[in-house]
């Protein structure tokens, strides 16, 4: 079946079976590999995008059911000045290590400061707990969250 | 595999069984279809038809859980159910409808062991690793019904329109026998639509995990108080969500081995839960 998506502004046509989950349609046919597969269970939030401004894991989304909504995925935050300030506080913070699970925990905390500008310690840890880090231990991924808060 | 919007909720039940499932969130269903645990011709996307949002107490079948937490007109143990469910991205999309049908999380089910509840003649867990299982109606199938709203929603005493009938929570489920293996009564061709929920004076959701967040329940515990009654109800404790007669039932529970630990969590929060709702 053909479907239209609205990623990242653009509208895009993609020729996908019914199964096929966002996921998979924007890494595979729509050349956007930035959201990440590993766990494919919604268990890692790696591969983390926005539907109409809600963060939902693309793998246990159909694409089908992404039609007519607006997709937002990593490639889509930053701007023609650069990197959006929650990427530019990653980096500065040293809160990228193997950078796996680094755009969805990018788009998750874009997301979480979006609607909560200043949040505590127990708000950044209850949005960012579905998105799962095996190498940084999340102390330099909190210190990046703070620091894009303050920017 | 066929995509298809139908244009009606009874549109949508009718057209259901035969390789046709239905899809509202696909939190739980996208995974299933991926790893070959449901087969599907077609799927029948509820989204349109589904009832969304909240209205003097009745809550369409469609509303995600992240909307529901955040509600303030509903009952406070729903509320901490749907908050202490899943993680943001899966309540995001979940509903509320296909939170109560999820399927178990028992990874001899989920692996496709030919157990009990796929049709087969016994329970792995009950012989193997069942630290996560039943500690009630587990004589035939060990699972632990993994949905937290539900525990709250039974102890609510919610009610369930379907496109069929209206019927209280507590009849949407049922054990496994020799005939049937299925754990809800729903009919094939049948939606839930609406759930109607009482206010009570009080009522809270507490909810023992591995970590403090994204996991299911070892056990949950929901209380509500109506004048002088207080029902409870857990989760993560039997193959369907469980309503506790009083405290006390606890020690007529059937743990197995490996899951004697959650008699003990169940007893303490069933005591901090029923200390913890203001009395009149």
């Amino acid at each position: 079946m053909r479907i239209e998506l609205d990623v990242n502004g653009e509208q895009l046509e993609a020729d996908v079976w019914a199964g096929e989950s966002l996921l998979y349609v924007l890494r595979e046919r729509l050349g956007l590999p930035g959201s990440k597969n590993a766990c494919e269970q919604g268990e890692c939030g790696s591969c983390s995008v926005l539907l109409d401004g809600e963060l939902v894991c693309a793998c246990l989304v159909l694409a089908a059911q992404a039609e007519g909504h607006e997709v937002v995925t990593v490639e889509g935050l930053a701007g023609a000045e650069g990197l959006h300030p929650v990427q530019a506080a990653f980096a500065r913070a040293g809160a990228v290590q193997c950078g796996f699970c680094t755009p969805g925990l990018v788009v998750t905390t874009a997301h979480l400061l979006e609607r909560n500008p200043d949040p505590s310690e127990d708000e950044i840890r209850e949005a960012l707990s579905g998105n799962l880090c095996r190498c940084t231990g999340y102390a330099k991924i909190f210190d990046a969250v703070k620091l894009a808060a303050g920017t | 595999m066929k995509f298809v919007r139908p244009e009606s909720p009874e549109a949508a039940a009718s057209s259901l069984g035969n390789g046709s499932v239905a899809l509202a969130g696909g939190t739980d269903l996208v995974p299933m279809l991926r790893d070959g645990l449901v087969q599907a011709d077609e799927l029948v996307f509820l989204r349109d038809v589904v009832p969304r949002g909240v209205q003097s107490g009745r809550i369409g079948a469609g509303t995600t859980l992240a909307e529901l937490e955040v509600d303030p007109e509903l009952p406070q143990a729903l509320r901490e159910a749907c908050a202490a469910s899943a993680s943001p991205q899966l309540r995001s999309m979940g509903t509320i409808g296909g939170n109560l049908l999820q399927a178990t999380r028992c990874w001899y089910w989920r692996l496709r062991f030919p157990c009990y509840l796929h049709g087969g003649d016994r329970c792995h867990a009950r012989q193997g690793t069942h630290r996560e299982h039943a500690i009630f109606g587990n004589d035939r199938c060990a699972s632990a019904h993994p949905s937290d709203p539900a525990a709250a929603l039974l102890a609510l005493g919610a009610r369930l329109q379907t496109t069929r009938r209206e019927l209280p929570v507590a009849d949407l489920y049922r054990l496994p026998t020799e005939e049937n293996r299925n754990l809800t009564a729903l009919e094939r061709d049948e939606l839930i639509l609406e759930l109607d929920v009482p206010t009570p004076d009080a009522s809270v959701y507490l909810k023992a995990m591995d970590r403090r967040a994204w996991s299911f329940a070892l056990v949950g515990v929901a209380a509500a108080r109506f004048g002088a009654e207080t029902r409870l109800a857990l989760a993560g404790v039997a193959p369907v969500p469980w309503l506790l007669e009083n405290p006390s039932a606890l020690e007529q529970s059937t743990p197995l081995p490996g899951t004697a630990y959650k008699v003990e969590i169940a007893r303490a929060l069933v005591r901090r839960a029923l200390a913890s709702l203001p009395t009149t």
